[in-house]
């Protein structure tokens, strides 16, 4: 654990230092948002029904520079050499790097989420708390094999695309079910379903998280 | 009997039909300087890395203190300098080597980074960001950064490409005290001097296997000299 703590330690200090990737994806967002918000005349109801897949683009598309960005700077000079001859096992690097990946994708969220209530003027009330399971079960499916496909994606030239042909494919279940579970929520109308489908994120999640823990070793490997 | 340092039996590694490694039997005892002469190409680097453990033989068995180069324990016993400088630009010397230090579980780090940042002059530049570094104080903090924890092998792969006068002289006086304390390096170079300098043996690796296995004392520099340009006259 002590290693995964210091490689999250060391890229949360890079990240407030530099604010890279935190400032691409908000930046990312917030385009949409306004493009979006100006674009179309929709009565609110309609607004209402686009919003979550609005706010779940904005998410998974900015989070891809945070993704790209994650191994970029583990490729520069050869980190990820240094990585693989580091005296930890693999899925300490792997735990590391998912950790740092995900809080600076929440702290974005956290940041972006605000201007989408204000442009979309949704209304606040008590159930609006349950989009927090929500966003965190949807981001961290998509940063758990996220974080390791950027990985095998950043050792070839065409990293961003790679990246982007290896994870839509996996990860488009989680995201449509997020999209889903962020639409009732939004909507106010918690089904019957509503906690079954949450609970079908989160074992994705787990899936996700402990396949890429223990294939992470081989990653590393030359 | 003492276990060697290092035991690699009949290693073989290819990259598909591209053949980098063939057959090479050798031994290294501990406190050992070996130095590994060879034209680009030859797979120095490729063995340095079998060695280190990040890359794996196609065939044949490598024994680091008579065990897995890829374990844990055997892999917090050695560092690696390479024109690869492991280091992070956008962190200053001091938060690297505390990163390192962490990651290797070094004991009194702060006076650690403190030793080692002395024994590289660097100790003025401790709170800069590496990204401000010229070239050759980059690669003081490399050699900083795998003093750091006391490696009890070191493997160099042409560390002194790049290196200002300064760097060279630093790396060469420290290399000499590593030596002193009896730790076993290994140093690819091309540079004939200093490998006679420093290195008790010497490897001459051509075409994939080792060509010369000898040692420095037994042989004058021209002797040398005329098997390393022999080999690289004889891979053209």
């Amino acid at each position: 654990m002590r290693a995964a703590l210091s490689i999250l330690k060391k890229d949360l200090r890079m990240e407030f230092r530099s604010k890279d990737s935190i400032l691409s994806m908000w930046i990312f967002s917030l385009l949409i948002f306004v493009i979006f918000n100006f674009t179309f005349e929709v009565s609110r109801l309609v607004m209402l029904e686009i919003a979550p897949g609005l706010l779940w683009v904005a998410f998974i598309f900015s989070g891809m520079f945070g993704l790209n960005h994650a191994f970029a700077v583990e490729k520069e000079n050869g980190n990820l050499r240094s990585m693989a001859l580091m005296p930890v096992d693999g899925g300490q690097v792997y735990l590391g790097k998912f950790m740092s990946v995900t809080l600076i994708m929440l702290l974005f969220e956290s940041l972006i989420f605000p201007i989408f209530i204000i442009f979309y003027d949704l209304q606040l009330s008590f159930q609006m708390f349950l989009l927090i399971p929500v966003i965190l079960a949807g981001t961290i499916g998509f940063t758990s094999l996220g974080t390791i496909l950027s990985a095998v994606a950043v050792h070839t030239r065409d990293q961003q695309i790679l990246l982007s042909l290896l994870l839509w494919p996996l990860v488009s279940p989680i995201i449509i079910w997020s999209v889903n579970l962020t639409g009732m929520v939004i909507g106010g109308d918690i089904t019957q379903g509503f906690y079954p489908l949450l609970t079908r994120v989160i074992a994705f999640d787990v899936i996700f998280f402990a396949v890429s823990f223990m294939l992470f070793e081989f990653i590393l490997e030359d | 009997m003492l276990l060697p340092a290092l035991e690699l039996t009949k290693v073989s590694k290819d990259f598909g039909r591209i053949i980098a490694l063939r057959n090479i039997d050798l031994t290294i005892q501990s406190g050992e300087f070996v130095s590994i002469l060879g034209r680009n190409g030859a797979g120095k680097t490729t063995l340095l890395n079998i060695i280190s453990g990040v890359s794996k033989p196609s065939s044949g068995l490598v024994e680091l203190y008579g065990g897995d180069p890829a374990d844990t324990e055997n892999k917090s016993k050695l560092a690696v300098i390479s024109h690869e400088v492991f280091l992070y630009n956008n962190l200053t010397a001091t938060e690297n080597l505390e990163y390192y230090a962490s990651i290797y579980g070094v004991k009194d780090a702060e006076q650690r980074i403190k030793d080692v940042l002395q024994s590289v002059e660097l100790m003025h530049r401790r709170f800069d960001l590496v990204g401000t570094f010229s070239r050759g104080m980059t690669q003081r903090l490399t050699i900083a950064r795998a003093l750091l924890h006391e490696p009890s092998l070191l493997l160099l792969d042409e560390p002194f490409t790049g290196l200002d006068q300064l760097a060279i002289g630093i790396l060469i006086s420290l290399l000499r005290k590593q030596k002193e304390l009896g730790r076993t390096i290994l140093l690819t170079t091309h540079d004939l001097h200093t490998a006679k300098e420093l290195s008790q043996r010497y490897l001459i690796l051509e075409k994939h296997r080792i060509l010369h296995d000898g040692l420095m004392a037994d042989t004058n520099p021209d002797e040398i000299r005329q098997k390393y340009f022999s080999s690289d006259r004889s891979g053209e």
